[in-house]
């Protein structure tokens, strides 16, 4: 082999691996340049995850409390019902009551 | 192998080693940076949900907090109207002893005896509604008043009658100083006093 083509080998070479190098900065830069995409593929990802989490929680919430203030009333009605029918029974004492204290005298 | 053919081989796996490298590095960078992300994401995640999560909260406690205050209210409008009948019956009862002179004429003749004590003159001008006019002895109630009393007392009746289911309004017979014993008068300044006790008998243990 001549010195001539030896240099054109070798310099056949070197093209190639600046090639390859360039190929690599390329691959490089388009990983980086995927990258703003990503995190915000990402942060969409993980918020609509908690906004769906965040509107069970609710949603949730809401039913606990409508079935605690379901059993509240119930039990706070049935009081009342109690307190209103001994209220119903003590009426005629507090008719007495308040002629006496009106009149100053025994009804 | 020639050596020309070890020098470009040489340069080649040189070149693919370093372009490895390039690419290595822009993979671990971006895997280090989508972590942070990751992470500053996720906090906002966090308070999003611990929002909801404080917010369910507020919501139960509201729902339950409105039945409360509704239920209350709803009693007390069932007392109040309870409170109320009280009143009204006490009242027809109050009319019925006022309608029963046996009962109501030494009442009325206690009010004016205590009015007329009260006011410490010895003239008075003694009010009545109309029915009280027609119906009282007012002779007999001047004559025994000065004898609970133990000295003269003139009453002077007023012809004109007062407005009022009974009792009398004793005054000095220049009507500056007045005695309010009239039976509405009576009720509405015990009222609150009454439906106080009234309630501590229909709703107390």
């Amino acid at each position: 082999m001549s010195g001539i083509e030896t240099i054109k080998i070798i310099v056949n070479a070197e093209k190639e691996a600046a090639k390859i190098l360039e190929e690599a900065q390329n691959r490089a830069s388009e990983i980086r340049k995927r990258l703003d995409s990503m995190i915000q593929e990402q942060r969409e990802d993980m918020l609509r995850t908690a906004r769906k989490e965040a509107a069970t929680l609710v949603e949730e919430g809401e039913q606990k409390g409508k079935a605690e203030a379901a059993a509240y009333e119930k039990e706070a009605e049935n009081d009342t019902r109690q307190i209103l029918t001994r209220a119903s029974t003590r009426k005629d004492q507090a008719v007495t009551k308040v002629v006496e204290a009106v009149l100053g005298l025994k009804a | 192998m020639s050596e020309t053919s070890k020098f470009t081989e040489d340069i080649l796996s040189a070149a693919k080693q370093k372009a490895q490298v390039i690419v290595s590095e822009a993979e671990v960078e971006t895997y280090k940076a989508l972590e942070e992300a990751k992470t500053h994401s996720g906090r906002e995640a966090e308070d999003l949900v611990s929002s909801a999560r404080a917010e369910a909260e507020g919501v139960k406690r509201r729902q339950i907090s409105e039945t409360r205050h509704k239920l209350k209210i709803q009693e007390q409008v069932e007392k109040s109207k309870i409170l109320n009948e009280v009143l009204e019956q006490a009242r027809k009862r109050i009319m019925d002893v006022v309608k029963d002179e046996g009962k109501y004429t030494p009442y009325l003749a206690d009010l004016v005896e205590n009015g007329v004590r009260e006011i410490g003159l010895e003239t008075v001008v003694v009010h009545l509604n109309g029915t009280d006019l027609k119906r009282i002895d007012r002779v007999k109630m001047e004559r025994d008043i000065g004898k609970k009393l133990d000295r003269t007392v003139k009453i002077e009746w007023s012809k004109e009658p007062i407005e009022t289911a009974g009792g009398a309004v004793i005054s000095s017979t220049d009507g500056r100083t007045r005695i309010m014993s009239t039976l509405d008068q009576r009720l509405d300044a015990l009222e609150s006093k009454l439906l106080v006790e009234a309630g501590k008998i229909l709703f107390g243990q």
